[in-house]
């Protein structure tokens, strides 16, 4: 490079460092062919990717003003991580979804866009058990942040071929003695395990609830149900380590979900509790009857009501949170909320949706579908606390792993947990 | 005697140009960001509401807690296994394969393409191979009669597992280092030896050990610094389970930040595994010199009688 070269690439660099500095910095509306791109930042795999993929499809093909631009993120909690990330860095996407015991803490945090200013946001007839207002304990009136999509229900699976439906079990006592029965063991351990459930906090918190118990005492203090959770717990460890009837699955989060699903389908489980949200994905892949029921009752019958919202996220540019906006009002709209219930086993979160349904014949024909409804009126609703996923993932989730795993006391494990919890808060 | 050009700088500021480089790298991709980290560490920060000072209070919590004692104590058991298991297993198959023929050439070619693979594949595979139900050991063991072993849901026996895997993958580098090694021990010690009557322990014990002295401390120091970076089997094989078994100090890193949102707590870890690192690294020097200095006086012939004299009086105190 001949020096003059030199010395004007040296005083161009400069230039060329602000200008891209100032580009970096200001977050203009990004536009395509004359159409305002929308990042989704999504986090669904398998059959769920492939519907939604096909529902921007459709939602792109259909207008010619915003272009949704869908993104794999991981599992929910990479995705939220990612958000976070996003958010810090100020490139956060525009629409994304996140799981209901996060959207207070993000709401809280001044990150979420306020919904009820835009067009119709009133209008959208949501389901009261899975919006937000219905989702969460009634603390008064509160600005709307996010609009429900895919949400679940947990429920009970059970191998048609070895259970008839009429024999779901009702009771915790019930799922004993069936997990008993159907339990078989071969020259090594347990062929087949009567009962499997990811240690997750979803599932022991249901049971709690069910137990007679809350999560939170008056005050807002975490009492994480008191006795009731303690019996909750104590039932899985005497599944796993009395009864030798339970198999606690390999991995954590996600990877634990995955693993029983595919021992169910395998075989190597005869009932399993996981989401609503796999069930086609299980009816479409077992060689053998799909039967789906509610969650067995103890003190009374309860769920929490699971999976994500969608939220907008404040720092996007203006023009992109509008676009954000119109594909979220389509996609909540009776046809596409239909069709993504109909062919996921997510929830309807509309009145129309679940209406089209309704009128299509669709629960005469999926009567598993009837099952995630009957679990919906046992809907528990989460406490709108932003502490409240910490005291879930950080806080309850490792000690209930370490406990059933372990078969350490229950209660010690659940003091330490409030207190933990306490501290923390 | 010819006098060549001097190395003297001609000004006291040049050395310092020369290092500015290399300093300032270290500076902007070492000290920076354990700086930012330290100071990090003393703030309560989701990274998403505005910081707030807490003092040590990330560090006392890490204290309470007894996490950071665990994850240490975890990463060093790890460390230990992956160390001895690759230095064993390295020197092992170098012995063994460190001879002509293709087959020899063939083998060590196998073993150490296990090295050039990714973590996350490599992971993937012993997942897959560890399965307790369908994989190929779980059906070995059953085929032998032995029990069945959850190799990566029993927490007695998930971070042998993730140390085993470990070893798998770096052994193939530790076994070229020792070919190599062994290449550099002269023939010519070895034939005195047996001409000597020295068998093939007594020449590898007292003469091809101590040549591979250097080498076996390379291997060791690297596979210790593999060891202290594993993350990616942790997070593919255990995500830091079951019950935190397999919660290395990296992965307690990255859980405290990326899932638990915790800025501080992340940055404490961070401080308390480099003061953990600069510790063990001055024990290190501290071995080594002393080491040195030992060898220093076997290797310093008895001084002759005449220099053997008594130190000088010490000069009377005034």
């Amino acid at each position: 490079m001949s020096s003059l070269g030199r010395r004007a690439w040296l005083s161009a660099a400069p230039l060329a460092a602000a200008a891209l500095a100032s580009a970096g910095c200001r977050r203009d509306a990004e536009r395509e062919g004359g159409r305002v791109v929308v990042s989704l930042w999504f986090s669904y795999g398998g059959k769920n990717r492939e519907v939604l993929l096909e529902l921007v499809r459709r939602f792109n093909e259909g207008q010619a003003r915003v272009l949704v631009r869908p993104t794999y993120q991981g599992d929910y909690f990479e995705a939220l991580a990612k958000v976070r990330t996003a958010l810090a860095a100020g490139v956060a996407p525009a629409l994304t979804h996140v799981v209901g015991e996060v959207v207070p803490y993000l709401a809280e945090a001044g990150v979420l866009e306020p919904l009820s200013g835009y067009e119709g946001a009133r209008d959208l007839g949501l389901l009261p058990p899975l919006d937000q207002a219905g989702s969460f304990d009634a603390a008064g009136p509160r600005e709307l942040f996010a609009l429900p999509f895919n949400r679940s229900v947990p429920l009970a699976y059970l191998n048609g071929s070895l259970v008839p439906a009429a024999q779901a079990p009702r009771t915790w006592a019930d799922l004993r003695a069936l997990a008993r029965d159907l339990t078989r063991r071969g020259g090594g351990g347990e062929a087949r395990f009567g009962f499997e459930v990811p240690i997750s906090w979803w599932f022991w918190a249901a049971m709690a609830v069910q137990a007679g118990g809350e999560l939170l005492g008056p005050a807002g203090e975490p009492t994480l149900g008191g006795e009731a959770g303690v019996e909750a717990l104590a039932f899985w460890q005497t599944l796993a380590h009395r009864d030798r009837t339970m198999r606690p699955p390999a991995g954590r989060d996600y990877n634990a979900w995955q693993v029983t699903n595919q021992d169910f389908l395998a075989g190597r489980a005869a009932t399993i509790w996981t989401s609503a949200a796999f069930l086609r994905y299980l009816e479409e892949n077992a060689s053998f009857p799909v039967v789906a029921a509610p969650l067995p009752a103890h003190a009374r019958p309860a769920a929490f009501v699971g999976g994500t919202f969608f939220v907008l996220l404040r720092q996007a540019p203006p023009a992109q949170k509008e676009a954000a906006w119109a594909f979220l009002r389509w996609v909540c709209g009776p046809g596409p909320a239909a069709e993504w219930a109909e062919r996921t086993g997510y929830l309807p979160v509309s009145r129309g949706a679940y209406e089209q349904m309704l009128a299509r014949g669709f629960y005469e024909k999926h009567p598993n579908d009837r099952a995630a409804l009957a679990q919906l009126e046992a809907a528990h609703p989460w406490p709108w606390r932003p502490e409240l996923f910490r005291v879930e993932r950080e806080i309850v989730e490792p000690r209930l792993e370490r406990a059933v795993l372990l078969d350490e006391d229950p209660r010690a494990a659940l003091d330490a947990a409030r207190r933990a919890a306490r501290e923390d808060g | 005697m010819a006098t060549g050009p001097t190395l003297r700088p001609r000004a006291p500021w040049h050395p310092w140009l020369m290092l500015a480089p290399t300093l300032a790298g270290l500076g902007l991709f070492a000290v920076a960001p354990l700086a930012v980290a330290a100071y990090s560490s003393l703030l309560r920060w989701d990274m998403l509401t505005p910081p707030a000072w807490v003092g040590l209070a990330n560090y006392r919590a890490l204290a309470r807690s007894g996490e950071a004692w665990r994850a240490f104590g975890t990463t060093l058991l790890f460390s230990s296994l992956v160390v001895v298991l690759t230095t064993g297993l390295g020197l092992g198959l170098a012995l063994l394969l460190s001879r002509p023929g293709r087959f020899a050439a063939f083998a060590r070619a196998a073993v150490f393409s296990a090295y050039v693979v990714s973590w996350v594949s490599v992971a993937l595979l012993w997942m897959w191979l560890l399965d307790p139900d369908a994989g190929l050991v779980a059906r070995a063991f059953a085929a032998l009669g032995l029990p069945r072993v959850g190799f990566l849901t029993d927490p007695g026996a998930a971070l042998p597992t993730l140390a085993a895997v470990t070893a798998w993958k770096i052994t193939g580098y530790a076994m070229v280092v020792f070919v190599v090694g062994l290449q550099d021990v002269p023939r010519a010690l070895l034939e005195a030896a047996a001409l000597d009557g020295a068998g093939p322990w007594a020449r590898f014990r007292f003469v091809v050990w101590p040549l591979l002295r250097p080498t076996t401390a390379f291997v060791a120091t690297s596979s210790l610094v593999v060891s202290f970076q594993a993350f990616d089997v942790v997070r593919v094989m255990t995500q830091g389970g079951p019950a935190h078994a397999t919660t290395l100090f990296v992965y307690a890193i990255y859980e405290q930040i990326f899932l638990n949102l915790r800025v501080g707590r992340a940055s404490a870890l961070t401080v308390l595994f480099f003061v953990a690192l600069f510790a063990l690294s001055l024990l290190q020097f501290w071995a080594l010199a002393a080491r040195a200095r030992g060898a220093g006086r076997k290797a310093t012939p008895p001084r002759p009688p005449a220099e053997a004299a008594p130190p000088p009086a010490r000069e009377a105190a005034p």
